[in-house]
């Protein structure tokens, strides 16, 4: 067992990860508002420059404040009920008990998964989304593993950073695809000389490569986040079987899901999952640790 | 030169002691709070008491003994003057209403009813909200107490006269399912 973990050198890091993340994607946006004025009418320079400050700040902002409702919009989740979701809410409520931390709002998305996610950008305004097959499949202590794993995630600033870097990669795609279309109507009705290829192919490279690169980042700090939270998770319930239990049937029920089923998530949220909705995908690109090393020790806890 | 140096080291002692201070602080909140937390839980659970007793009377007329423990104990919980003794009582009220929903099980009429079962369910919720809380109360003590007894905490512990504080004995862990008949 994780003796002593660090929280406040998590919170900490992740709050200037954050930062640093809200700075890159600034930079980049300033980059492509260059590129773009170079490509089309130097003489709009500043008015493109204003524009893309404007914008990518509006944009930071918004992925700032917003980035749980988009998250949970992009899902269709809806709120738990009184009714309907009593032990959910219940099990949240104990959760939220034993760490210390607000209850957070509940969340119930339709699908055939059984998984989970928690958003948000502090504890004061962190969500948890639950999959109607969690509900169904997950017995109260597996459930209760698998909120307390959440908890932990929330507790360590882990979604500020998570939520962020998910909403913002989407944006710099976006961004990206946008400059790429631009660079194609610019270049059918321009002769460009020798710097403007130099630029075309920084600009290509800076388009293919600033999400890629996003991707990664995200992608190899997640895989390190689920070992801490399970293991801050166990220290809330008690109880490392029950995630260890929850985490088999996730294992075994992805196993048995189907390539159609995986359209429910946006891919860019897929970090933000308990259990990786994207099977396929392993090694480097994954986002999820193997799941068969965290039952490990879990068990061992 | 030399006494920007000693300035510079006076700072930093300043510092030092002020990150202290605010850590044992911070710390001694964090337990303050989780005890209105178990507080809110103790009282929510007296609350719901005497609408239980209500119910319970109307079918089990002559169980007067373990109905007079119950309210005792409530009484006795609503009364503790220190946490202490007030999660002692509350304990004692839980084991006064558990043989409450150990005899409504000859009571078929009163388990059927609807007000009956769902303060049973309540009350459980309840029980495991207080363990919660509970928990975090000593994950709170812990944490206050590893910074008091470990070096260099100890010293400026010593210092503000920061003391060890006992944590709650909490009973072995139950972690059967809850029973909740039909």
């Amino acid at each position: 067992m994780v003796e002593r973990l660090n929280f406040e050198d998590q919170i900490s890091s992740n709050k200037i990860k954050s930062v640093f993340l809200m700075g890159f994607i600034l930079l980049v946006f300033v980059l492509l508002g260059y590129l773009i004025s170079i490509f089309t009418d130097p003489s709009l320079f500043f008015i493109i420059m204003i524009f893309s400050i404007i914008i990518s700040l509006v944009y930071i902002l918004a992925g700032y404040y917003y980035s749980a409702q988009l998250a949970l919009a992009s899902v269709r989740a809806k709120p738990a009920s009184q009714k309907e979701h009593r032990m959910l809410l219940h099990t949240v409520e104990n959760m939220a008990l034993a760490s210390g931390l607000p209850t957070p709002k509940v969340y119930v998305m339709q699908s055939e998964q059984i998984n989970a996610f928690a958003s948000g950008r502090d504890p004061q305004h962190a969500v948890i989304c639950v999959t109607t097959d969690a509900l169904d499949k997950l017995n109260k202590q597996e459930l209760e593993g698998v909120i307390a794993h959440e908890m932990a995630h929330i507790a360590n600033y882990d979604i500020r950073f998570m939520t962020l870097t998910t909403i913002l990669v989407g944006m710099v795609s976006i961004a990206a695809e946008l400059f790429l279309r631009s660079l194609w109507f610019s270049g059918n009705d321009r002769e460009g000389g020798k710097g403007n290829v130099i630029l075309l192919v920084i600009g290509l490279a800076l388009a293919i490569l600033a999400p890629i690169a996003v991707q990664l980042v995200q992608l190899a700090i997640s895989r390190k986040r689920e070992f801490t939270a399970d293991a801050t998770g166990a220290k809330f319930t008690r109880y490392p079987q029950g995630l260890a239990n929850a985490l088999k049937k996730i294992r075994d029920d992805h196993d048995a899901i189907t390539s159609k089923d995986q359209h429910h998530y946006a891919k860019a949220l897929a970090p933000l999952f308990i259990g990786n909705p994207y099977k396929k995908i392993s090694g480097l690109f994954s986002s999820h640790p193997d799941v068969n090393e965290r039952i490990k020790i879990l068990e061992s806890m | 030169m030399i006494l920007w140096i000693i300035l510079g080291i006076l700072l930093l002692i300043v510092v030092v002691f002020a990150l202290y201070y605010n850590r044992f602080t911070i710390l001694e909140n964090r337990i303050d709070n989780s005890l209105s937390q178990i507080d809110v839980q103790l009282k929510k659970r007296a609350d719901l008491v005497p609408n239980l007793m209500e119910t319970v009377k109307g079918y089990a007329k002559h169980e007067k003994s373990i109905m007079a423990d119950v309210t005792s104990a409530r009484k006795a919980m609503l009364g503790a003057k220190d946490l202490p003794a007030r999660v002692k009582a509350g304990d004692a009220l839980q084991n006064a209403l558990k043989s409450i929903f150990a005899i409504a099980e000859n009571y078929p009429q009163l388990r059927a009813n609807e007000n009956f079962l769902h303060l049973q369910q309540e009350l459980s919720a309840i029980e495991e909200k207080v363990a919660y809380s509970r928990q975090y109360y000593n994950d709170s003590i812990l944490s206050y107490n590893n910074s008091v007894e470990t070096f260099p905490g100890v010293f400026f512990a010593k210092l503000y006269s920061k003391q060890e504080k006992t944590m709650l004995k909490i009973a072995p862990a139950e972690r059967e399912l809850p029973k909740v008949s039909f």
